[in-house]
């Protein structure tokens, strides 16, 4: 079974769990309704109120039975969460903070707030929440597992996972979450961001916001998916060996500081998620990329990334250019194919997400579009 | 769904949210504007790196092709000055047996005249008796025939015949040895390159004999009339001796290659010398072996390169050679050969050399 970790419908500054790349995620199912809507407005309560009418125009009569909110960090959350649940008593909402939006009704956007829904008569959705993961990630995790898929009637075939960015490493989570849903679950998502400070980030499960926490929703029926994974970024410059780690912080490149490999190329500046590192295991010409999170320790050197990096692993530092991310975009549908279980049948959603590709793509949105 | 104020004309309520998301976007841009610099920096910074860092490993891995090839060039160098030093050595074995062996040997042939004057006279005297006195006394007549002395009388002079033969070929053969060698002669000189192919033939005349299984190679000799050459008489006859021997081997594994029923071909080795014009001589040695494939022709004077098992040859002699006559004599080393028709060396070198 593949892993797949996306955001939503946005961008999240650093996804360790495969940092920095395209990872559409399609959603096929017999009698599966998905809306979305978006809305730029900075103002909370008229931009959920867009959103909404947005959203009931395209439902009709179908009654959503669960939604995904993604939304900038500057919106009153708290609010939205509640204008939700009151417009769709009932409804299985995670959500979270992101930094940058794309959608098929606004396209790219920044500070804005979109809302997607799913109704189905067939799938079974379930929203949970597993808080204060930095404290005890396992045990958090199964009690949220536990509580979601009390009383299910079919196993889980995916689980779409918002973590927290900032207080756990992203490959313990993805590890977590598998142990306690089982191999043969599909996992996705994209770790919360905020714009690009790298200070908090806000998780959603009903009405609740939270911190250091994953919020997830779990699905089960049948359900047809399927992803892909493209990424623009390519290693450039001299490898090195990771020579001390400790999860997802590294302490030592080469038997000097981490922060001097940067440093060879940046100077005096720190490094950046823009800049992840490409990650050779021993004897595989594949890698797979880790950003930094934006904590680094300057008196011993260390870089703390999104996810972890083994000891003796080869790293390099990669970069991208627009045409190569937007080349990324076109290319992950493109894979989806491979192995979507159902072939030729067009999906009825898709969440692009870009991880980092906001600074290089000034004119994204119109890319976007 | 909250409640929005329905009182406002449609048209304002747009330009507020307009304007509100025009500030945003404002704001977002400022923001957005400090970021794309130092993303552009860092940009800059990386990839100036990456440039340096590139040019360094292109240059590394530059420098290492060169030392590379300079070990190769080195190794090469080494293995010939080692089998030139081996040749030098053998020219001075050769030469300080030469050197031995003359001396006793002109003792032998020097005193062989006066041996044979001794003998010719006691004859004559011994003659002159059996003459006057034809009846000779008991002791005298037993001791004669015990001795079988008219087979004595018969044979000794065609004993000392044959020493003097033995002994003026010794000399000969250190003559050519010396010759061959030519230790003292390592400078440019005015040469008889038939002396030259000479000396290296009676070398190798004992492999020319019939061995078992083998028969005699027939060795002919068409020589032109050539003036003294200036060339390096010493390093000349190396060449001579490599390329000479490397066609008795060819003509001995052409004979063994033969099928068990086959007609072999009388072995032959045939020598041309002659003038081309008025700058350039030519030697040509060819025999009528198996012949050469393509493929082994043209790497045939490549360092190391040999058709022979392993510890039977170096690859060295012909590359050797092709440096002799190209660099030190600035003339010209050619094979030509055809399958089952047999290999012809030409040695072109200019009569004069211009320094």
């Amino acid at each position: 079974m593949r892993r797949c970790h996306q955001s939503g419908s946005g961008c999240s500054a650093g996804e360790e769990l495969d940092a920095t790349v395209e990872r559409p995620f399609f959603v096929e199912s017999v009698m599966l309704k998905v809306v979305v809507g978006h809305s730029n407005d900075p103002d909370s309560p008229a931009a959920i109120a867009e959103v909404i009418e947005q959203c009931d125009r395209a439902l009709g009569d179908s009654a959503p039975q669960a939604g995904i909110l993604l939304t900038a960090i500057d919106f009153d959350h708290a609010l939205i969460l509640q204008a939700i649940i009151a417009a769709y008593p009932g409804l299985e909402l995670i959500g979270g903070t992101t930094d940058g939006e794309i959608s098929s009704v606004l396209g790219f956007e920044q500070d804005s707030l979109s809302l997607m829904l799913f109704s189905s008569d067939t799938i079974t959705i379930r929203a949970a929440i597993a808080p204060q993961i930095s404290q005890d990630l396992d045990g958090s995790l199964q009690a949220a597992v536990a509580q979601a898929t009390a009383g299910l009637e079919s196993p889980i075939a995916l689980c779409i996972a918002l973590p927290e960015s900032l207080t756990t490493s992203g490959a313990q989570i993805v590890a977590s979450l598998r142990a306690h849903m089982g191999q043969d679950v599909t996992i996705c998502g994209g770790l919360t961001a905020d714009p690009w400070e790298f200070k908090r980030t806000y998780q959603f499960c009903g009405t609740e916001v939270h911190r250091d926490a994953i919020a997830f929703l779990l699905f089960s029926g049948p359900l047809l998916f399927s992803h892909s994974v493209a990424s623009g970024w390519t290693p450039i410059g001299k490898p090195g060996v990771i020579t001390k780690a400790d999860q997802n912080i590294v302490y030592e490149i080469d038997r000097e500081p981490a922060l001097q490999f940067y440093q060879r190329y940046l100077k005096a500046m720190e490094p950046s998620s823009e800049y992840p590192l490409a990650v050779f295991e021993a004897d595989d010409s594949n890698y797979y990329l880790r950003a930094p999170s934006g904590t680094c320790d300057l008196e011993i050197g260390s870089i703390t990334f999104f996810g972890d990096i083994p000891e003796q692993a080869i790293v390099q530092i990669t970069e991208a250019t627009r045409d190569r991310i937007l080349a990324a975009s076109k290319a992950a549908p493109q894979q989806r194919s491979l192995n979507t279980l159902v072939k030729n049948r067009p999906p009825h959603s898709s969440f692009p997400a870009r991880a980092a590709a906001r600074f290089l793509a000034a004119t994204l949105e119109k890319s976007t579009n | 769904m909250i409640a929005q104020p329905t009182d406002q004309p449609l048209t304002l309520q747009q330009l507020e949210k307009e304007n509100r998301i025009l500030r945003k976007k404002l704001e977002r841009a400022q923001q957005t504007c400090q970021e794309l610099e130092a993303t552009s920096e860092r940009r800059e910074k990386i990839l100036r790196q990456a440039i340096a860092e590139l040019n360094d490993s292109r240059q590394a891995v530059e420098e290492k092709r060169q030392l590379e090839q300079t070990l190769t060039e080195l190794r090469e160098t080494q293995s010939q000055l080692v089998q030139a030093e081996k040749m030098s050595s053998l020219g001075q074995l050769v030469a300080g047996i030469a050197h031995e062996i003359n001396n006793p040997v002109n003792f032998i042939y020097g005193n062989l005249l006066y041996v044979q004057e001794y003998v010719n006279g006691l004859l004559t005297v011994l003659k002159a008796y059996q003459s006057h006195y034809p009846q000779v006394v008991a002791e005298i007549a037993d001791l004669a025939e015990e001795n079988d002395l008219d087979f004595l009388q018969e044979d000794l002079p065609r004993v000392l015949d044959s020493m003097k033969a033995g002994a003026e070929r010794i000399r000969q053969i250190v003559l050519s040895l010396r010759n061959f060698s030519r230790l003292d002669e390592s400078d440019l000189k005015a040469t008889d390159i038939h002396e030259g192919l000479d000396s290296t033939l009676l070398i190798l005349q004992h492999r020319l004999r019939e061995k078992p299984g083998f028969a005699p190679i027939t060795l002919k000799r068409e020589y032109g009339d050539l003036p003294l050459v200036y060339c390096y008489p010493g390093l000349l006859n190396q060449v001579f001796m490599n390329i000479l021997s490397n066609a008795i081997d060819a003509l001995k594994a052409s004979r063994a290659q033969l099928e068990p029923l086959a007609t072999p071909l009388a072995p032959e080795i045939v020598i041309q010398t002659c003038v081309l014009d008025e700058h350039w001589v030519e030697i040509a040695i060819a025999d009528n072996g198996s012949g050469i494939p393509d493929s082994v022709q043209q790497q045939i004077f490549n360092p190391f390169f040999t058709t022979k098992p392993v510890g039977e040859g170096t690859g060295l002699g012909l590359s050797i050679c092709y440096q002799i006559i190209t660099e030190r004599h600035r003339g010209k080393l050619e094979c030509q050969s055809e399958l089952g028709q047999g290999t012809t060396f030409r040695i072109r070198i200019p009569m004069q050399q211009s320094n």
